[in-house]
């Protein structure tokens, strides 16, 4: 808050930030940092499948994605929080 | 709220951001390599019956010699390991069916041959030609990276180019590789040894894979970023940091969903919750023997 707070006066009161507002601001800042260095090294998605194949099959000449056939997770209902 | 438990439920969104240009790129370069999908590993004869154990690279796979007593009980079932654990399985006379890979290590010069790498298109090309030098067979899998609905979505626009499934990953090598266990290959009762997603008890905090960027973070209070738990199992205290506690969280959320039993074996760590069972290793090992 205190780097808001400029003017050419002088207050006679010392402006103090509570500590829930500096702990939250605090915080907000660390999440963000954090998000540039943490984090895994395969993505996950909520409440997604396990396997998606795909709507259709894939078509022929493509990677051979078809021949293992469906598997449990295609074309399942997306799973809901357990 | 704890902060560590805060920063953890941001990491979904992290790790898309950190990720997802660097495997799309590496998708397009390991595009000539690829040609058969990790969905052929389903039909082919990976062990006996419908158990399998996943090996992740935790602390506990050392603390519990977990190998060593897998290999003793002569387990028929599906061994199916994270590349972080392919050197230790190898040396302790433990050779997987499949392994979930990113990296390698030189021991797989000896074994390749009867290994089968399910290898993410997010994988450096550098190591998928390895495995191939190794003589290992390579089934590819898209990781997916986000909700394949949405008509913008990076894995239907990767699903497209290379016609692989995509495969929800769980954030790191070890839930991918019990994610293919049961989603692929179609294991019921699947076991996990050395998946602890956090660092045993007395370990320095300076030790930890995050320190130092918790440090720089969070300066002086990098310790509040630290989670701890008490294994049901062992009684012990184990901790953790932001990102091995997202990967608990997400695992839990998983294990709701999935078509099989889940044991955990690793006899430490914090995996544990609804879904999850806890035993020992032998314990697991008996019933599948017995048909339990």
């Amino acid at each position: 808050m205190k780097e808001f707070l400029k003017g050419n006066y002088k207050l006679d009161v010392e402006i103090k930030e509570t500590e829930d507002a500096e702990a939250s601001r605090l915080e907000t800042e660390f999440e963000r940092k954090a998000l540039s260095r943490l984090g895994g090294s395969i993505c996950f998605v909520s409440k997604k499948n396990f396997v998606w194949t795909g709507e259709a099959q894939p078509e022929a000449g493509r990677a051979a994605a078809s021949q293992g056939g469906e598997t449990r997770g295609a074309g399942t209902p997306d799973r809901q929080d357990p | 709220m704890e902060l560590g438990r805060r920063i953890a439920r941001t990491l979904e969104a992290a790790t898309f951001d950190r990720i997802a240009a660097v495997g799309l790129a590496n998708a397009e370069l390991n595009r000539p390599r690829i040609r058969r999908s990790v969905l052929e590993l389903a039909p082919q004869p990976l062990g006996e019956g419908d158990a399998a154990i996943v090996v992740a690279a935790g602390p506990s796979l050392h603390r519990r010699r977990s190998l060593d007593r897998l290999r003793a009980s002569r387990f028929k079932g599906t061994v199916v390991a994270a590349d972080g654990a392919l050197g230790a399985c190898l040396r302790a006379g433990v050779v997987p069916h499949v392994v979930a890979n990113r990296a390698l290590v030189e021991l797989v010069n000896k074994h390749g041959p009867g290994i089968k790498a399910a290898v993410a298109t997010s994988a450096a090309p550098a190591v998928s030609e390895r495995c191939e030098q190794a003589g290992m067979a390579l089934y590819w899998w898209n990781p997916m990276y986000d909700d394949y609905e949405r008509p913008d979505s990076v894995s239907r626009r990767l699903h497209g180019m290379n016609g692989l499934p995509c495969i929800n990953g769980g954030g790191n090598v070890g839930t991918a590789a019990w994610v293919l266990t049961h989603a692929v290959l179609g294991k019921r009762r699947v076991g996990i040894v050395g998946m602890d997603f956090s660092y045993a008890p007395g370990t320095p905090y300076a030790k930890t894979q995050y320190y130092p960027e918790l440090v720089e973070m969070l300066g002086a209070r990098h310790e509040e970023a630290f989670i701890h738990l008490d294994s049901p199992l062992t009684g012990e205290r184990w901790f953790t940091d932001p990102a091995y506690f997202w990967y608990r969280e997400v695992f839990l959320e998983m294990v709701g969903g999935a078509d099989c039993d889940t044991y955990n074996c690793t006899e430490g760590g914090i995996l544990f919750g609804p879904g999850i069972r806890t035993m020992r290793l032998e314990e697991f090992l008996g019933d599948v023997e017995k048909g339990r």
